[in-house]
């Protein structure tokens, strides 16, 4: 009953005008899907760049401080972020400091998701013993008090950068084995797979070259997501005193150091790494959730 | 509605009972196994940490002996079977009493907060998300979206920091640390919530929205069912079964996982002593506690798992369980 | 593990949801119950002080440690602050006094009747709490329980377990086979319980002597609640509660004293003495204390080590810029060491200062051909307050005289003591820290540089340390009765010790206790460790 009128630009005679895409939900979608994407790129980015870059900006060492200018705050003298106990410039710590932590959290992800997809692709495919044996060490994964056995197994072999690396990849590779598991169930009896065997290409080939890379879009955005978990838990760990040694800067460590301070009023150990590494978290997050909900199809629709 | 055969009754629910309660005990065993060697294969000396300050061989010795542990490590492990069958998991090395009762005397506080953590997050996260879903793709749950990817990427132990130093340090409401008055639950509870509220609105939302999208809806709005009906009687009631059986999950894993809080907050629970008995190496009480909250959470599965035919009644135990 | 419902969603649910609503409820109300009963046994206070009921009598003082008490005996275990509590319930024939010489308390004489046997008298109007007579019977089980004690911590600091004999219901005998001259300070350690109540074992519960009695103790959360015994023999205490609970976390200890939570809190770190010390209900006292911590030399190193040579290590030693060090990391809580043990020991002899001279370091070690040295540094994690930072700092310090320091933390768990022994990989300095317990320069030099070959083979010495002349001066010391001589003896060996340059830098941190300005007649000994019967709380 509304006669809307329609716009010059528009298909004469329609009700749709660009206004109204513009607020369809489709369109919304996207367009927030964008928004966060491009605010997740920005937050992370404002704490990956400099951290990659550290070694090329003008900072000051992060290993060797000054007795005479310990602990000043923020803002003092040069310093951006203060400094520690030690004299040393926070700013420059905390950006070394990133750089293993990115590291061991960039590591730590590959091998989790490598793991994670080929064991989902496996169990979700051949099913039988390989599923079952699968579920029942994802099933007993969750159960285990898991911060206590990664604390004793950096106990048993030394906190260095490989050891702390295997520890969080087994941490994670639940994660994508259950979500490459779940969709290779799907995939499975699509026409394509049953087409493939009746030619007679061997099984792990259908996985390896048709079923995976189908499915390697939606895993990916997981094992992405999975990297702001691994740099929580490097740092979770690292608080606990099970992180790589000293004198070399990790971002649990710094906070772990400053844990006595703060209630003596030297709040800047303990606030700033961790909201460097809040950062970077929600940037990946918010990246890793907007790319997804371009990437998903909804599962009404499917 | 017509009674059909109950669905828990018959062999195939019973099979799975003992079936998931077989599982269980093994899960435990496992468990256990692999703290009891990893820890005497880790290097250092539990003796040293118990023996006067820079002692002699034959101090150590003795105390070595004391603790059992100059026997072969098969006999050890028979030996800590055999008591286990007696209900005696060891003598902690620290507190000299059984290993259990240090356990189960801080277990409870550990429970506390688990508990709060998870009423609060409840009280929160279910009407948030549902709230989300109702708003999807709006600029409202645009910003409670960014909100709470927010809230679940903070580390813990840092935003336990920062209410610390701003509600104990600067502003002193609350004491930071023990747990001395009701008032202290506060901000630990709170350090938990922030995280957990975020997981489970969104997953909430997840829910919802499959569900809101789904055809029934469109047909019972069509015939004229109200929206509130359809937000909570249709809608919520159908995701209901993930989000117990994440707030089960996540129940069980708090009881695993409030370790960092305890340390931060210094709470008299089961994560702070373990993590100290960790440095120390007592083992016992390492052994104690792992198997009492692999034993409490694997139960608090089970539970989740059996409640599942309440919910819903199209779930038939023992069956598409994959 | 996701559960797939499978199934279309096509059916209109309208009379399930409410009987699945209240089978939620009915799920809901289920885990409240379940957590119900849960919750009621949690809810426990932790130490909390009771309120005061005004000056003078009476009155209740909350203690926080900073480690968990974990008995009120100490057969097994002793620290500093524990000493505080431990003695507040159980005595001993004796005590470390204010200026570190023994006092009689349970004792009424003990005299050294010939080189090798002490006389004790005991008095005559001491009993337990229950009125109980103390008898010479209590005394020997006493001795005998903390011998028998494996590895007890008591036990090893006497040279010999002394042999008792009876001589009648109120004197006795204690002869050894050579003199032990400090017998008496040594008993200050031997705690007095009824015999039939001791057991070779840390005792739990039970009844002492002392002006406290135990009214709840729970060494699982470590907390102890003591009254005052209204039995007691000498003056009563004027307390009339004391609460004692621990915190690890420094922070916790801080808040909970400027919160009023607590009355007392021990070993406090610096920074957080200096914030307290602005704080205007609150009182820290520093006193020297008797604990060393040095950068140990490993003297285990193979012949022809740079290290091996006592004027590289004494070139190393003015390196370190000590005054910044305490200056900047220590807040001034600490003592650059002037001799070998700790000033406030009875035997200290002073035989020089480190000195802070960096040309002096780097020609030295340019004469003794050790420029560019590369060296290890091991520590446990938390050996000392700020190790970390201290050692990080050195390091620096070295590297300016051109010698690199690697720092390795050991994490705590015990591996240090295979690095110790040197069986787990090389090292050229520890930083140790080395306490004391009996108020005397003798015992921490005959534990740490009485070495023998003997004691080497099992790697039983100070990390290497054998100079047989040095070690046969403190045998002899140990075994003179005459006090003239035995300090002349004594002086002698820490003139050579100090000689050798056998650490790096060594100081000695303050004892630093912070209380309410509530409690009064604390006085805090260089042990670390204070009188509880003397302390009363006034006002609130």
């Amino acid at each position: 009953m509304t006669t809307a009128t329609a716009q010059s630009t528009d298909i004469p005679g329609t009700v749709v005008t660009p206004a109204r895409l513009r607020r369809s939900a489709a369109a919304r979608r996207h367009r927030y899907s964008r928004i966060k994407m491009w605010l997740g790129a920005v937050c992370a980015g404002v704490v990956i760049i400099p951290v990659l870059l550290a070694q090329v900006l003008p900072l000051q060492d992060p290993v060797n401080g000054s007795l005479a200018q310990a602990l000043l705050p923020p803002m003092t003298d040069g310093h951006l972020f203060g400094t520690d106990a030690n004299g040393r410039d926070l700013l420059s710590r905390v950006l070394h400091g990133g750089q293993t932590s990115l590291l061991i959290g960039c590591l730590a992800v590959l091998v989790s998701g490598a793991i994670g997809i080929v064991a989902g692709s496996l169990a979700g495919y051949y099913g039988g013993w390989i599923d079952t044996v699968v579920s029942r060490l994802l099933e007993a994964q969750m159960s285990l008090p898991l911060l206590l056995m990664l604390l004793l197994v950096v106990a048993l072999f030394g906190p260095s950068i490989l050891v702390i690396t295997l520890v969080i990849a087994i941490a994670q590779w639940p994660e994508p084995a259950r979500i490459t598991r779940s969709l290779v169930l799907v995939e499975r009896e699509k026409p394509y797979v049953a087409a493939a065997r009746v030619l007679g290409l061997h099984r792990l080939t259908i996985i390896g070259r048709l079923i995976i890379p189908n499915i390697l879009q939606q895993a990916l955005v997981v094992v992405f997501l999975l990297l702001a978990q691994a740099v929580l838990l490097e740092s979770a760990l690292s608080f606990l005193g099970a992180g790589v040694q000293r004198p070399y800067p990790t971002w649990g460590g710094i906070i772990s150091d400053g844990r006595q301070l703060f209630i003596t009023g030297q709040w800047w150990l303990v606030t700033i790494p961790g909201l460097v590494i809040a950062l970077l978290v929600i940037g990946v997050n918010l990246f890793g959730d907007g790319l997804r909900d371009r990437v998903r199809r909804t599962k009404a629709a499917s | 509605m017509t009674c059909g055969p109950s669905r828990w009754s018959g062999p195939d629910t019973v099979s799975y009972v003992l079936k998931r309660l077989g599982q269980t005990v093994l899960t435990a065993f496992l468990t256990i196994l692999t703290v009891f060697v990893l820890l005497r294969l880790a290097p250092g000396d539990p003796a040293y940490n118990y023996a006067p300050p820079n002692p002699s061989t034959e101090q150590l010795e003795a105390i070595r002996k004391q603790f059992g542990l100059d026997q072969p490590l098969l006999q050890q492990f028979w030996t800590f079977l055999s008591n286990l069958f007696h209900g005696d998991v060891g003598t902690s090395f620290q507190f000299k009493q059984p290993a259990l009762q240090v356990v189960m005397d801080r277990l409870p506080y550990t429970i506390t907060l688990a508990i709060a953590a998870i009423v609060v997050t409840t009280i929160i996260a279910v009407p948030l998300g549902v709230w989300m879903a109702r708003r999807n793709n709006t600029a409202p749950e645009l910003g409670a979206n960014i909100a709470t990817i927010a809230g679940q990427s903070m580390p813990d132990f840092w935003i336990g920091f920062v209410l610390l130093i701003i509600f104990a340090v600067n502003l002193s409401w609350f004491q930071p640390s023990g747990f001395a008055t009701w008032g202290e639950l506060v901000l630990p509870t709170a350090t938990i919530a922030i995280l957990q509220i975020a997981l489970i609105s969104r997953l909430v939302r997840r829910e919802m929205v499959a569900n809101l999208a789904a055809p029934y809806i469109t047909v019972a709005r069509s015939r004229g069912v109200p929206e509130r009906d359809l937000t909570w009687k249709y809608a919520f009631a159908n995701s209901a079964i993930p989000v117990v059986t994440a707030l089960g999950t996540r129940f069980a894993a708090m009881l695993n996982g409030v370790v960092i809080v305890e340390v931060v907050f210094k709470w008299p629970g089961v994560g702070a002593l373990v993590v100290d008995a960790l440095q120390r190496r007592d083992f016992p009480l390492i052994q104690a506690t792992v198997l009492v909250t692999v034993i409490l959470a694997l139960v608090v599965q089970l539970a989740v798992d059996l409640v599942y035919p309440i919910l819903d009644p199209r779930v038939r135990l023992g069956e598409a369980s994959s | 593990m996701a559960h797939e419902v499978s199934g279309d969603r096509t059916s209109v649910r309208a009379a399930t949801p409410s009987r699945r609503t209240i089978l939620q409820l009915a799920g809901f109300l289920g885990a409240g119950a379940f957590g119900g009963p849960l919750l009621s046994a949690c809810a426990g206070p932790t130490g909390q002080s009771s309120a005061v009921t005004g000056g003078g009598e009476g009155g209740s003082l909350s203690i926080v440690l900073n480690r968990n008490l974990v008995s009120l005996d100490n057969k097994l275990n002793q620290y500093d602050a524990a000493v505080t509590v431990q003695r507040a319930v159980r005595e001993a024939l004796t005590r470390i006094g204010d200026d570190l010489t023994p006092q009689l308390v349970l004792a009424e004489s003990f005299e050294a009747t010939s080189p090798t046997v002490w006389t004790v008298k005991l008095r005559n109007d001491i009993h337990y709490s229950d009125n109980s007579k103390v008898t010479v019977e209590d005394v020997e089980t006493a001795l005998k329980y903390y011998f028998q004690v494996k590895a007890g911590y008591v036990a090893s600091q006497f040279p010999e377990q002394p042999a008792f004999a009876k001589i009648d219901d109120r004197t006795f005998t204690l002869t050894t086979k050579k003199p032990v001259v400090s017998l008496m300070s040594l008993m200050s350690n031997i705690l007095i319980t009824p015999a039939k109540a001791n057991k070779p074992e840390e005792l739990q519960g039970g009844i002492g002597s002392g002006p406290f009695v135990i009214a709840k103790s729970d060494s699982g959360t470590g907390s102890y609640t003591l009254t005052r015994n209204d039995n007691y023999w000498g003056e009563l205490a004027h307390l009339q509660q004391v609460n004692v609970s621990y915190q690890e976390e420094e922070g916790g200890r801080v808040v909970a004293l400027t919160s009023g939570q607590a009355d007392v809190i021990d070993t406090i770190t610096p920074e957080s003495a200096a914030k307290l010390k602005t704080d205007p209900k609150v009182d820290v006292i520093e006193t020297p204390g008797t604990r060393l911590i040095h950068l140990f030399y490993n003297f285990r190193e193979p012949a022809g080590h740079p290290l091996s040579k006592v004027e590289v290590r004494e070139a190393l030693s003015h390196a370190i810029d000590h005054a910044s060090l305490i200056k900047a990391l220590m807040n001034n809580q600490v003592s650059s060491a002037e001799g070998v043990v700790p000033k406030t020991l009875s035997g200290f002899y002073k035989t020089g200062d480190y000195v802070y001279d960096p040309a002096k370091a780097k020609a030295m070690l340019a004469a003794a051909g050790a420029t560019g040295l590369k060296l290890r540094v091991i520590w446990e994690d938390a050996e000392f307050s700020g190790a970390s930072q201290v050692l990080e700092a050195v390091a620096q310090m070295l590297n300016a005289v051109g010698v690199s320091l690697e720092l390795k933390m050991i994490p705590k768990g015990g591996e240090i003591n295979a690095w110790r022994r040197g069986e787990s990989g090389d090292w050229d300095v520890l930083a140790n820290g080395y306490g004391n317990q009996t108020g005397l320069a003798i015992t921490n030099l005959v534990a740490q540089y009485a070495g023998t070959a003997e004691k080497e083979k099992t790697r039983d010495t100070y990390h290497g340390f054998v100079v047989p002349q040095i070690t046969d001066l403190l045998d002899r010391a140990s075994q003179e009765v005459d006090e003239a001589k035995q300090t002349a003896l004594l002086d002698e060996a820490q003139k050579l010790i100090w000689a050798q340059w056998p650490a790096m830098w060594a100081w000695t941190p303050n004892n630093v206790l912070a209380k309410r300005k509530r409690v009064r007649g604390l006085r805090l000994r260089p042990t670390n460790a204070y009188d509880l019967r003397a302390i009363s709380v006034v006002g609130s």
